[in-house]
């Protein structure tokens, strides 16, 4: 049985569609990946998630189950724009937010300790917000997301603004919440962050999902186009090769072409191997930021 | 799940009454009205009434005058005026003046068409009305004697000619068996004003935090995390009851400096020189009085918790607010005026518009007589509207948490719940 199940949500603000027919489904421990421009209708989908706004038609499903009070507490939610009370004690507003997810005070404190603990930052129990540096405020953000265990987490842009390290812990933070079998509905404009720790992706576009599935299959239905060659040499003449659109040197040696066809590649490394010794030769598979791209940014006006 | 409203009103009512701005303010009203009850006692000792103001005259001018008004003032157990006789001329009255010697001095002008001449009390200014009111009369009495004086009246009839016109006030009461007496009356009009005042504190200044903290959780965007926890309505009703909680307190911190200080012996001795009587208190009027109160409270407390809702930044607060701080406004004016002439007409009309009834109902009652169907009607009118309001507020306030960007429309409120389907 899947955790959460969108099947078929339309939703309607009056004559302008935000949500046009959207179905996925996230299994337990997985995380899935919602991915569009912004206005695309990520945030509406969520909304609807979290039981803020009902959709028009279709239906969401928790653990099998339609949305109801129940459903509240075992949802965890961290905004793209972050917020918390700046004036107030970093342990008395977990604790409260805890609260209203139906913990009790005794176990959110408990909890809050553990994950201050494990963020190497339990000194912040009582400061107040406001005197916390932004990347420590979205730490603190995180726990109020999952300080309450949630079965179903929704990550909306939840690296954004944190220093490398920080991401890094973050990230594997959410990996390990998805090997306790939390399921992640995981949105962000970082394709490298969707490339290492989704399973499962939807690209919206204009309210409609263009593209949906497993990032492996998605991959696969987008040719490759992209040929990365180096020498310890120059190498000449790789524009006049058949089926090479673009060529670009990088600036620590190596070419980035663009073909029309995977079989250039080999033309390619032939014409290169006459010229010196090859260090590097890869015909790249698509990332998924060149997919989000050709999908969403072709037919953008 | 009334465990998420519970939890919301215990956090708002920790956060306020643990802030510093909380405590300072009670503190400082606390103190104001520490000074205000020992007011009645400061003005008996500081208003100088016991010392009798110095008027000095010219020796010699108008010797009948003076003589009879040394009499009258011989007369009284506590003179206000002592007469003082200086020679010379107006100059050396004007000299006796400046050097603070005397208090203001009289000059006389024949005035042949009045047998009696004009008098002037000269005083450094022109405001001392006190000493020139008690000149009045003294003036008055020794020119009616001079010319009685021949008239042949006898002692008695002098006295009935001298003795004031009776004339006492009562309130008749239709529903009462006996009307109030001009204590309870007295006790009425102070409790009416005392209630429109703090009821128009409690509904401007808590009405404004609740419409605060709504706007600064929107705009510190924790309202998403919020209302993703508990239902906004619950939220609304828990900041509102905290809010009133802690309005609560703060009044009954206040009130009991107030009253405490109204106990003192010395305030009491005081406070029956003013005609003002805590014992004689009525208790339906104070039972209508917390009830008023209530209702006004959280009329306006759900308008405000719908304003904040609509916000996004609490620059743009004042501003949405202004509508409902010129209700209040009104209602408090209305009020005002309503103090001096509670059966006008205007007050009987405004007496059913909810906005207002609760300032203007609970004035009536205190000093009018309303015909219980009038005091029915004013309160089944305000029981409406409060659930009326209420519902909308809660249905503005679920929409309006998460409406973001410039404030929307009425238009646009009204397209949002129905695409929220709320």
């Amino acid at each position: 049985m899947n955790s959460l199940k969108v099947d078929r949500i339309i939703k309607n603000y009056g004559d302008k569609t935000a949500v046009n027919g959207l179905s996925f489904d996230v299994s337990e421990g997985e995380i899935y990946g919602l991915l569009g421009a912004n206005g695309a209708g990520k945030t509406t989908t969520m909304r609807m998630i979290l039981g803020l706004i009902l959709p028009d038609e279709g239906d969401i499903r928790y653990l099998g189950k339609a949305y109801g009070k129940e459903q509240l507490s075992m949802l965890g939610y961290l905004p793209e724009e972050r917020g918390m009370y700046p004036k107030i004690k970093v342990s008395d507003q977990i604790i409260y937010l805890a609260q209203l997810r139906g913990m009790s005070r005794k176990d959110a404190d408990r909890n809050l300790k553990r994950w201050l603990e494990k963020f190497q930052v339990p000194e912040y129990y009582n400061k107040k917000v406001e005197e916390l540096s932004k990347g420590n405020q979205q730490k603190i953000q995180f726990i109020a997301a999952v300080i309450h265990n949630p079965k179903i987490l929704i990550l909306d842009e939840a690296f954004s603004g944190l220093d490398p390290v920080n991401v890094e812990l973050l990230k594997s933070t959410v990996k390990e919440l998805r090997d306790g079998g939390t399921s992640i509905v995981f949105s962000t404009h970082r394709m490298e962050h969707v490339e290492e720790l989704c399973r499962n992706i939807t690209i919206m576009h204009k309210s409609n999902p263009v593209l949906q599935g497993p990032i492996k299959d998605i991959k696969k239905k987008f040719p490759q186009e992209r040929v990365v060659v180096a020498s310890e040499g120059e190498i000449s003449g790789l524009e006049s090769i058949a089926g090479v659109h673009h060529v670009s040197r990088h600036e620590h040696g190596g070419y980035e072409l663009k073909v029309s066809s995977p079989e250039a590649g080999q033309r390619i490394l032939q014409h290169a191997m006459l010229q010196g010794l090859i260090t590097r030769f890869e015909v790249m598979e698509p990332t998924l930021n060149e997919i989000f791209i050709k999908t969403v940014g072709e037919n953008h006006d | 799940m009334i465990n998420g409203l519970w939890t919301v009103l215990a956090f708002t009512v920790r956060n306020k009454i643990r802030s510093k701005a909380f405590v300072i303010m009670t503190v400082i009203l606390a103190v104001l009205l520490v000074v205000v009850g020992n007011l009645p006692y400061l003005i008996d000792k500081l208003g100088g009434g016991d010392k009798a103001t110095k008027v000095g005259y010219a020796e010699g001018q108008q010797p009948a005058i003076i003589q009879g008004l040394k009499d009258y003032y011989g007369q009284l157990p506590k003179p206000d005026v002592e007469l003082v006789s200086v020679s010379g001329s107006e100059q050396q009255l004007k000299n006796a003046l400046e050097n603070g010697d005397v208090g203001g001095y009289l000059t006389f002008a024949e005035d042949p068409k009045m047998g009696f001449p004009k008098a002037t009390y000269n005083a450094k200014s022109a405001f001392e009305s006190g000493t020139a009111t008690s000149l009045t009369g003294a003036l008055q009495k020794v020119k009616t004697d001079m010319i009685i004086k021949d008239a042949g009246l006898t002692e008695d009839q002098k006295n009935q000619l001298y003795a004031q016109v009776s004339l006492d006030t009562q309130k008749v009461s239709f529903s009462n068996e006996q009307g109030k007496t001009e204590e309870e009356q007295g006790m009425a009009i102070a409790l009416t004003y005392v209630m429109i005042i703090l009821l128009f504190m409690a509904v401007m200044i808590s009405g404004q935090l609740i419409a605060t903290e709504i706007t600064a959780e929107k705009s510190s965007r924790v309202m998403e995390i919020i209302v993703t926890s508990v239902s906004p309505l619950k939220q609304m009703w828990g900041k509102i009851l905290g809010t009133f909680i802690v309005a609560m307190v703060q009044l009954i911190v206040l009130i009991g400096a107030l009253v405490a200080n109204l106990q003192l012996p010395h305030n009491s001795d005081s406070l029956d020189k003013f005609g003002i009587d805590l014992g004689v208190l009525d208790l339906t009027l104070v039972v209508y009085a917390v009830f008023f109160y209530l209702a006004g409270f959280f009329l306006y407390a759900t308008l405000f918790a719908a304003v904040g809702s609509i916000v996004s930044r609490t620059e743009d607060l004042g501003q949405a607010l202004l509508p409902i701080t010129m209700l209040t406004l009104v209602g408090f004016y209305v009020a005002m005026f309503g103090l001096t002439h509670p059966d006008h007409i205007l007050i009987k009309v405004c007496q059913y518009v909810p906005f207002f009834s609760p300032f203007l109902m609970f004035l009536r009652i205190g000093l009018a007589e309303p015909a219980w169907w009038e005091i029915a009607l004013s309160i089944a009118i305000l029981f409406a509207s409060i659930l009326g309001i209420g519902w909308l507020s809660a249905k503005i306030y679920r929409v309006g948490v998460l409406m973001y960007g410039k404030r929307p429309s009425a238009k646009e409120i009204v397209k949002a719940m129905k695409a929220y389907k709320v």
